[in-house]
């Protein structure tokens, strides 16, 4: 995918792990939340890193392509300022709905994977990437239930999309294996159905097993199900960038570095 | 929305719209996909956050998962704005967020105003002291870490 070039490994920066991402050896990009920064007084920690040449890349949380609502005009214009702040390579969101009916629902919902729905959504992209002075890229999430009215799997309607608009992919590994033990779908039939040639990077990420659903919690060990499913991947197409996600109940300096030791790891087993 | 669509709908697309579908933006979207696309995921959102009725066809065990799971996330925000709040209520907090949460529809204004409503309902409760005590005995008690509290108040997670 153009503008992703080759990123590496990379961890996701938190405030709360500044200084620890600084100086983790082999951070080769990370990636800041867009909805936590302000363009114009970016924290000092991102400016450290850019200034050693270490890709930022701006990743929404809250613009909700998969709404019925074109996104909105704000919220892009945020996301541009961003990368242009960050001089960012790439803007990452996801393919989810985030607000209905005036509610919010502070979360990645799963869109309907209807023709209507797609051709909704695709409209919507192209909204966001006439906005965007950089390449999109969306990424699957993990969901808990599926629409009654599904038409297509997740990679058929990202796979759709991404031929419709030219969006990048970012595959989540750890959402994969979330939907393959939540909704029994194949996470290698995944891999196998998506356009992993408009591939931009990937996230892994550990979570939680709670009366036999898994939460994509961040805020633990990556299970090792999750790191197959990478080598999987690996095995398909050499991907520009994977990036550990890691989002709370930070473990030590030393166990993050074995975490990205852990991820080159199953980078390398293919 | 008709609005929002009226003025952003180049010329000569309402010809299509004749046809059935509408140049939206640059996209071509069928006639009444966005409207039926509002009302399908405001239906199920209201079943997630409102105490609506699930929508025909959805697994309810799940949809009552996901409910408790966009609890939790609040819970665990609301938690990060008002560590005093916490401290508080101990063990109890947990239960009185679900509470509070349980059928109603994070505010306009985000997890801090989450966190005010929250603290209102305690408040109404006799179980937070009155007002004016709580913000200068909070504010006393965090002023040391106000940058952090402040960095990390309205941050979001991007669990997804």
């Amino acid at each position: 995918m153009a503008g992703s070039g080759s990123l590496g490994v990379g961890i996701g920066w938190r405030p709360e792990i500044d200084l620890t991402v600084e100086r983790l050896p082999g951070v080769d990009f990370v990636e800041v939340v867009a909805e936590n920064v302000r363009p114009e007084r970016l924290p000092e920690s991102l400016r450290v890193l850019r200034a050693r040449g270490v890709p930022v890349i701006p990743h929404g949380v809250g613009l909700g392509v998969g709404g019925a609502e074109p996104p909105d005009p704000a919220r892009l214009a945020h996301l541009a300022a961003c990368a242009q702040a960050l001089d960012a390579p790439l803007v990452s969101e996801h393919l989810a709905f985030v607000r209905a009916g005036g509610m919010e629902a502070g979360h990645l919902l799963p869109v309907p994977r209807t023709r209507a729905a797609l051709s909704v959504v695709a409209a919507n992209v192209r909204r966001a990437q006439a906005a965007l002075p950089v390449p999109l890229a969306l990424e699957n999430v993990a969901a808990l239930f599926g629409w009654p009215e599904d038409e297509m799997t997740e990679a058929q309607f990202l796979g759709e999309l991404v031929e419709m608009t030219g969006v990048g992919l970012l595959v989540d590994v750890a959402n994969l294996y979330t939907n393959q033990v939540n909704l029994g779908l194949s996470a290698t039939g995944a891999l196998d159905g998506l356009p992993l040639s408009e591939l931009a990077y990937v996230h892994v990420a550990g979570g939680h097993s709670h009366h036999g659903v898994w939460h994509d919690t961040h805020t633990a060990h990556v299970p090792g199900e999750v790191l197959d499913i990478l080598s999987e991947l690996c095995a398909r197409v050499d991907p520009p960038g994977v990036l550990l996600e890691w989002d709370d109940d930070y473990p030590s300096d030393a166990a993050l570095e074995a975490e990205l030791g852990r991820v080159r790891g199953a980078m390398a087993r293919v | 929305m008709s609005d929002d669509h009226a003025r952003e709908t180049p010329p000569g697309a309402r010809d299509a719209a004749a046809g059935g579908s509408v140049l939206d933006g640059a996209g071509d979207v069928p006639a009444g996909a966005r409207e039926a696309l509002a009302g399908a995921q405001a239906v199920l959102l209201a079943a997630l956050v409102a105490g609506g009725e699930a929508p025909p066809g959805f697994d309810e065990g799940r949809l009552r998962i996901q409910a408790a799971s966009l609890i939790s996330k609040r819970r665990g925000t609301v938690a990060r704005v008002r560590p005093d709040l916490v401290a508080l209520l101990g063990g109890d907090f947990a239960r009185e967020f679900e509470a509070y949460a349980r059928g109603r529809p994070k505010p306009p204004g985000g997890s801090r105003a989450d966190a005010r409503d929250f603290a209102d309902r305690l408040r109404a409760a006799g179980r937070l002291p009155p007002e004016p005590e709580t913000a200068a005995g909070a504010s006393r008690w965090l002023r040391p870490f106000r940058r952090v509290v402040k960095l990390l108040s309205g941050a979001v997670r991007p669990t997804g």
